[in-house]
């Protein structure tokens, strides 16, 4: 024990940076690893979660199937494999969180960047719309939108995007709001540049930092959302794969089948856990940055989003 | 469960979602109760929303439960289906069975102590046919009247062989109630009411005054956990005493706890799958014999119900009067999917099988599996049970799925009821199965009536008009210190001469 900690202490100084600087990869490595099983994964494993094989209910991990095949995870009670149901959702995850993700920032730059360039009565009107949003539970809005339709993707992403823009929008009418009032801006606008032009060369550039570290920590935000809509329920439909419908069906099975809740949740944490961490580093990146270049527009936007940049 | 508002038809095992939100356990009195009479307390997989036996709630397991043991009722059945006496004493019927004469127990009180009497009965019935609840179908057209104060006679404008088994789902109350009352209902039966949370608890206390002697416990309290995992927990911690309708999976590791008693009674539930004969797809026998063949029912059966099913061999569960037993079809994949070509199947058609109730998603994903195989584009439909009932009835669907029970143990009440063309249920229509069932739905001469539905039941099966996969068995559970608790076959255990030691 004390000679741990001495060895610590002995520990020349570089050697430590080396070991910083092999762990910043880290979150960038994990969440680059499950786009990897999600492109590629469906290809080597096959998995089909409609056909089922009763004989091989309930197997523990490692256990071997019926046909001769191993149960690396073990198997649902249904008999389907959960090494492919772990893969299979991976893709949905990475899809709904991506689609999601985009749709929710497309919107929400939008309505940012009108509102915080063009202020008055639009910003007025955009803003207090946000506002109203946002006193409304997020998550209840996407039970009720995903209860009243028929199970799909598409739903499933509409419904977790109808609230998921409002940071976006925040952050970036924050932002337009600053950067509208800079002396290049202003130059511009003198000048004659046309507004679309001035948004587009001059406002949004300075935007778009911050919209993708607040695009990584909502991310996992989302995946998270699509799991417990899917373990509701009332999520995607029950041909598709998710890792929510999985850990749903384990429930009932914790004192007996562990396997089938707690590999798919361990997946799940795991993603969103470091989809934050990225998140994080993204922001604290810009933040550094923003300093360097546009000073007030990095400080506001840190501000649009409660989840703040680790040191 | 959701009751569904057309006659006595109930969906035994349905979704227990609805009340989720009192998901939360509340732990306290149950322990401490134990010795002298004790406290039970028990978790009814159904909630009891209601305890107004009469209206919309009337055909819910729930209120059905709360009803028994606050109420009596003219008759009731014992658990291998025998009919016997509970508020009447003895009942004589004409032979065209359309009179019936009930002669009334002496000196039954409610438990504010007024007295309980034939005007009661009759006030019960026009109140059941006035509110219009699921259960008004049974008694619509049945002229009741009093003939003094110990007498009621029945009499209906057609023959009703199976009045007995629907007169087990009137509950007496007194004559002048109001929907109010139903807070703190009155009645006749072994409990009366201490308290009542909706969709929660339930508290009964014995009733000194009931007839049949009071129960022995101190109190009943029926509580709600619609977790199935959290159920088994507070069962194996002594939280609850007594459970039922546990999942298989569930069975098994119950019984290998030493404190506790499983017993599964065979119920008078049947998985019924029908086809929608309308659609064209699905209109020829040929065609819904091949999709029946085409599922490995007994492997389902016994993976995923070892304990709590068996392959179904009549539309009917053997309980019920009307059943005789017959051949399930043998399962052949390849021979299912050449009689599909043979008949002109086209299988680029999409197959809903519609269903309700997260308890029942493995058996419909199974199935949805096997008919995959042979190229059948078969696709599970869950739906939430408002919405299941309203489509059922609308016909919106190619497959479906339903536990179909049968309370009064009268085939009258499914066959006679589901399968006529002008009951427009199923898409099927068979004059001739018309012709038997009208027959055997106006005699009152038993054997005869069993014949008849054992012949109806035989142009079912054979048609295919469904699939009837598997015939139900309720797993009940209770820890040592219960005594005397006998399940019973439609999740109505009656717990008045239950003890605890």
């Amino acid at each position: 024990m004390t000679g741990a900690i001495t060895d610590l202490a002995e520990t020349p100084p570089v050697v430590r940076r080396r070991w910083w600087g092999f762990l910043r990869w880290w979150p960038a490595a994990v969440v680059g690893l499950y786009v990897l099983v999600a492109l590629v994964g469906p290809l080597l494993v096959d998995y089909d979660p409609v056909a089922t094989g009763l004989t091989d209910r309930l197997l523990p991990p490692g256990a071997t199937t019926h046909d001769g095949g191993v149960a690396l995870l073990g198997t649902d009670p249904l008999g389907r494999d959960i090494f492919g149901q772990v893969v299979y959702g991976a893709r949905t995850s990475v899809t709904i969180g991506a689609l999601t993700v985009a749709l929710s920032a497309l919107v929400g730059v939008t309505v940012g960047v009108v509102a915080g360039y063009f202020g008055r009565a639009v910003d007025a009107t955009l803003s207090r719309s946000v506002d109203i949003l946002l006193a409304f539970p997020g998550i209840v809005l996407a039970i009720i939108v995903a209860g009243l339709f028929d199970r799909s993707i598409t739903v499933v992403v509409i419904a977790l995007a109808l609230t998921g823009w409002i940071p976006f929008a925040r952050m970036t009418r924050a932002m337009a709001l600053t950067v509208r009032d800079r002396e290049w801006v202003a130059a511009a606008r003198v000048m004659g540049v046309p507004r679309r032009t001035i948004v587009t060369r001059h406002v949004l550039p300075f935007v778009l930092g911050p919209v993708v570290a607040l695009a990584a920590t909502d991310f996992g935000l989302v995946v998270l959302a699509e799991a417990g809509l899917s373990f509701l329920g009332i999520g995607l439909p029950p041909t598709s794969v998710s890792w929510g419908q999985t850990i749903a069906t384990g429930k009932e099975y914790l004192s007996t089948a562990w396997w089938i809740s707690a590999f798919p949740g361990l997946v799940l944490a795991l993603l969103v856990v470091h989809v934050g961490l990225l998140g994080d580093q993204f922001n604290s990146y810009f933040h550094r940055t923003g300093r360097r270049g546009a000073r007030s527009t990095s400080r506001r936007g840190s501000t649009g989003r409660g989840v703040e940049g680790s040191p | 469960m959701r009751a569904i508002p057309v006659a006595r038809m109930t969906l035994a095992l349905a979704v227990v979602a609805a009340t989720a939100a009192c998901s939360t356990t509340s732990g306290g009195d149950a322990a401490e109760g134990g010795k002298a009479g004790g406290t039970l307390t028990v978790a009814s997989p159904y909630p009891t929303q209601s305890l107004d036996p009469h209206g919309a709630a009337g055909a819910a397991t729930g209120t059905q439960i709360a009803g028994q043991a606050i109420f009596s009722r003219l008759v009731r059945a014992k658990p291998d289906g025998e009919m016997i006496g509970d508020f009447a004493t003895k009942w004589d019927v004409d032979p065209q069975a359309t009179t019936w004469t009930f002669t009334l127990r002496d000196g039954v009180t409610f438990s504010d102590g007024s007295a309980a009497d034939s005007a009661d009965v009759v006030a019960s019935i026009k109140r059941v046919v006035d509110l219009k609840g699921p259960n008004a179908a049974n008694f619509t057209g049945i002229d009741a009247k009093a003939d003094g104060p110990g007498k009621v006679v029945l009499s209906t404008a057609k023959p009703d062989p199976a009045l007995l088994g629907k007169l087990t789902l009137l509950f007496i109350t007194p004559s002048d109630v109001t929907e109010q009352s139903f807070t703190k209902p009155v009645g006749s039966g072994p409990f009366r009411v201490d308290s009542f949370t909706p969709g929660q608890t339930l508290e009964l206390l014995p009733n000194p005054d009931y007839y049949g002697g009071a129960p022995k416990l101190d109190k009943l309290v029926m509580r709600v956990i619609p977790e199935v995992s959290a159920r088994m927990t507070a069962l194996k911690t002594g939280e609850i005493q007594a459970t039922w309708g546990i999942p298989d999976d569930q069975v098994a590791q119950l019984q290998g706890d030493d404190g506790l008693t499983v017993q599964s009674v065979p119920a008078t539930s049947v998985y019924t799958m029908w086809f929608n004969s309308g659609v064209p797809a699905l209109a020829k026998p040929e065609v819904r014999r091949a999709l029946w063949q085409a599922v490995d029912f007994d492997t389902i059966v016994t993976s995923l119900y070892p304990q709590t099913g068996e392959v179904s061999k009549s539309v009917l569960a053997p309980a019920v009067l009307g059943y005789s037993a017959l051949e399930p079809p043998k399962y052949d994949a390849a021979a299912a999917k050449a009689a599909l070509q043979a008949a002109g199947f086209d299988f680029s058609t999409k197959l809903r099988l519609q269903f309700s109730g997260a308890d029942y998603r493995q058996f419909i994903q199974a199935v949805v599996a096997d008919l995959n195989k042979i190229g059948v584009k078969a696709e599970a439909a869950e739906k939430e049970s408002a919405v299941f009932l309203e489509d059922l009835l609308a016909m919106r669907w190619d497959i479906n799925f339903q536990s179909l029970s049968t309370p009064t143990f009268d085939a009258a009440t499914n066959l006679g009821r589901l399968y006529t063309c002008a009951a427009k249920r199923n898409g099927y229509c068979n004059p001739q199965l018309d012709t038997v069932l009208n027959e055997a739905g106006s005699i009152s001469d038993a054997n005869k009536r069993k014949e008849l539905y054992a012949q109806a039941s035989q142009i079912i099966w054979s048609d295919a008009v469904g699939m009837y996969p598997m015939s139900l068995k309720i797993a009940y559970a209770w820890r040592s210190e219960v005594h005397g608790l006998e399940p019973n076959p439609s999740y109505l255990p009656d717990f008045s001469t239950v003890t605890l030691s």
